[in-house]
């Protein structure tokens, strides 16, 4: 056995070898098969993947002699480029995986291949994941991440017409320092940020409210009444927004009502502070229910001595409800919360089939009075073309949501228990 | 009612109390009467009313019919917070979302009293229930015993004539259990107030009670000092409740001789028909066991159980397993005798 590890040193060349002489065949024959690949075609397409991020191209679009259209492509080769440092790395890793095995003593015991997929079970299952990981997500943010640095946009620098180049911190700087960007930025920031307290505050404390109210000892059929508030979370939510779209537009039966009554009609969706007011209330309506379903079994689980003993203090029902009801509930769902507000942060699907960012306003850039931080991002690039904008921004939503995510998480009894399951 | 000790003024009385709930009757005509620095503890088996009575003393429910007074005073109808009587919940009512000093501090806050004697308050109760320094720790960091004296804290800072606590021992371990109960015991003879405790517990009851009081079924069945409610049971049910007894069927030949399965034994009761068919109560630790032919009744041992303090032993005789309890063992299977001191003989008059 010892005389075998001296040749431990060979797979530092070629991988699989001591693994091959330890008589771990299929192990080893994989192991030689990566260097293989990774030496004919590994290292083509990665050298053209590494020069290619580096230099995002080089030959602008012009017809050759033949009149055939030669151009580089520079985000093919921006993604190319990615492919290859993550394919790279995990060759990196097969190889330190490689070395450190040749240096293990074969196994003295007799295992079948049937053990050996035993012992291995988790890889084989971890390894679709793992790959899926790293290419369906990491790929795709760290795509959209170098986007940022980068001045891919219309008109002038659009593949395959123009090359995209490196532009450094270039974009950071004019969103922050270019007037029209900053405005469109901190005015839609502003937006984000207060629609999405507004929108999990109200239906936060409307379904208390109607969960309260549903659970008072003096309402009767409390299931009608439950089943009544829940429907608005049945009905799929677009279709719900579609028709209050319609309900609250100009024509709308809204306007309808109130012109019949002697008022003026409403511009609901199509004034600036009313189209935000209209969000928030329509918004209120979908969310309520889910926030009164998830109320009434917390309710029915506060202890009823609670009460009592603040009975005893003398306490009024207003008192109870801020000293005893609203704190404890407010106790077990701040996970909830949090996250409730990063969702609506980012509550794309409302925005767009309400109002669609609309009305217009013309001191931003591509965004209007209502749109979010997301659907001006979904403006940007659908619309506008101006992906390297849309990145920067996109890298700020990451910035705010990501640290509130981790801590709702943190603090969820999933994960602080995760090792009790 | 027996006993000589001290008899202070009545602080709160109950008359002919009765609650339904929908057709269901809790308690029945009840009446009851608690002395001034009393510890009295209501015992007995769950669903006995006894929890109801104390939630009618401390006004979270209003009875279907009767009165209750608190110094004299017609108090039926009062709400909680203007009886000066205070609770101890079974699982604390504590709020998760304060700590400790928020918690006792609780009731002053709501009352409005001033920053500066919720303070001193509060820190009086801390250190009343030993817990100073505790201020700003957390609920849930607190053990059962802990939360168990900040439950107590909390409802005593509130200053109550008269403090009810529901079973507030029932969560805690054996040990924590026994210390506390000296420590409440304590607790109410320093404060000089009127403790109501409600058990299910009647080593519990016995240990700590000036007057215990058994309930089934929503009825009274005896009030009196631990001694007579243990020594003399009033009924069957009493004896087989509190403490372990063997109940025998025995026939009261005349006053103070009563046969079980055909032996007359001497004893201290009378008052009852000749030939009058009655309950007999006997202790497990009354009986005495002896290998000679005393005449009395014949059996064998059957099993034998170290409890620690002493050896539980099952003697089957012929018309009835008897339970002794005795620290001089017999080992299984001898042949012995049982017999019985008069006053250890309990005759009870027969249910229905």
């Amino acid at each position: 056995m010892e005389d075998k590890k001296k040749y431990a040193w060979l797979s530092y060349i070629i991988m699989g070898s001591a693994q091959i002489m330890k008589g771990e065949y299929i192990k080893g024959i994989f192991l030689l098969l990566v260097e293989i690949l990774t030496i004919v075609f590994g290292i083509p397409y990665f050298a053209h993947g590494l020069w290619g991020i580096w230099t995002l191209g080089v030959t602008k679009f012009h017809f050759n002699e033949q009149g055939v259209a030669v151009f580089d492509h520079s985000i093919f080769l921006m993604l190319q480029g990615i492919i290859s440092i993550l394919l790279i790395l995990i060759i990196i890793g097969i190889y330190v995986y490689n070395v450190r095995d040749a240096y293990k003593a074969k196994e003295e015991k007799k295992t079948t291949l049937r053990d050996k997929i035993d012992r291995n079970f988790h890889w084989i299952f971890i390894t679709p994941g793992l790959l899926s990981l790293v290419f369906l997500i990491l790929l795709p943010i760290v795509f959209t991440i170098l986007i940022a640095f980068t001045d891919y946009s219309a008109p002038y620098h659009l593949p395959p017409r123009n090359l995209v180049r490196w532009v450094g911190l270039q974009n950071f700087k004019e969103i922050f320092g270019l007037k029209i960007w900053n405005k469109t930025l901190s005015g839609v920031f502003i937006w984000t940020v207060t629609w999405a307290v507004l929108a999990t505050v109200t239906s936060f404390f409307v379904g208390l409210m109607w969960a309260l109210i549903v659970n008072s000892s003096g309402v009767k059929i409390k299931k009608l009444w439950r089943t009544i508030f829940i429907i608005p979370y049945a009905v799929p939510g677009l279709i719900s927004m579609l028709i209050m779209r319609l309900i609250f537009s100009g024509q709308g039966p809204i306007n309808d009502f109130i012109e019949h009554i002697g008022l003026q009609r409403l511009g609901w969706l199509t004034d600036p502070h009313l189209a935000k007011f209209t969000l928030v209330l329509i918004n209120m309506w979908l969310g309520a229910p889910y926030f009164m379903a998830l109320m009434t079994s917390i309710l029915t689980n506060i202890p009823k001595d609670l009460y009592e003993s603040s009975d005893i203090d003398g306490a009024t029902a207003f008192q109870k409800l801020r000293h005893i009801t609203i704190p404890m509930v407010l106790y077990s769902t701040m996970p909830l919360l949090i996250s409730s507000f990063a969702y609506n942060f980012n509550n794309f699907m409302l925005i767009y089939a309400v109002t669609g960012g609309g009305p217009v306003n013309p001191n931003y850039r591509y965004a209007g009075h209502t749109d979010l931080l997301i659907s001006w991002i979904y403006k940007m690039t659908l619309n506008q073309q101006q992906y390297h904008m849309a990145s920067v921004v996109t890298i700020m939503i990451f910035l705010i949501i990501a640290p509130i995510v981790a801590f709702s998480f943190t603090r969820s009894k999933s994960f602080r228990e995760e090792d009790l399951i | 009612m027996k006993g000589g000790y001290k008899l202070s003024e009545k602080i709160l009385e109950l008359n002919n109390i009765t609650k339904i709930y929908e057709d269901n009757t809790v308690i029945k005509n009840l009446n009851l009467y608690v002395r001034k620095n009393e510890f009295i503890t209501l015992l007995g088996p769950s669903g006995c009313g006894k929890t109801t009575t104390l939630r009618l003393i401390g006004g979270f429910e209003t009875p279907t019919s009767g009165k209750i007074y608190f110094e004299g005073k017609d108090i039926t109808n009062l709400p909680p917070y203007q009886r000066k009587v205070n609770t101890v919940f079974q699982k604390y009512a504590l709020f998760p979302h304060l700590n400790v000093f928020e918690n006792i501090a609780f009731g002053l806050r709501i009352k409005k009293v001033s920053e500066g004697e919720i303070q001193t308050r509060v820190k009086n109760m801390l250190s009343l229930v030993n817990l100073d320094g505790f201020e700003k720790r957390e609920i849930s960091s607190l053990s059962g015993g802990q939360q168990q004296r900040v439950a107590i804290a909390r409802a005593l800072v509130n200053e109550p004539d008269v403090l009810l606590l529901d079973e507030p021992l029932g969560a805690l371990d054996l040990k924590l259990r026994k210390e506390m109960q000296t420590e409440l015991k304590k607790m109410q003879q320093s404060l000089g107030i009127t403790f109501i405790f409600v058990t299910h517990d009647q080593e519990e009851a016995l240990t700590m009670s000036d007057t215990v009081v058994v309930m089934n079924e929503g009825v009274i069945q005896q009030i009196g000092r631990p001694e007579d409610i243990y020594n003399e049971p009033k009924n069957a049910f009493i004896a087989d409740f509190i403490g372990e007894s063997n109940i025998i069927d025995g026939i009261m030949l005349e006053d103070f001789l009563v046969e079980i399965f055909g032996v007359k034994f001497k004893c201290v009761d009378k008052g009852f028909d000749n030939n009058e068919p009655v309950d007999v109560v006997i202790r497990p630790e009354d009986i005495t066991l002896s290998r000679e032919n005393n005449g009395k009744i014949e059996g064998y041992i059957e099993n034998v159980i170290f409890k620690g303090v002493h050896y539980e032993m099952t003697v089957n005789t012929k018309n009835y397993t008897f339970k002794i309890h005795s620290t001089k063992m017999e080992p299984k299977g001898t042949r012995v005798y049982l017999d019985v001191e008069p006053d250890n003989i309990h005759i009870m008059k027969k249910v229905r």
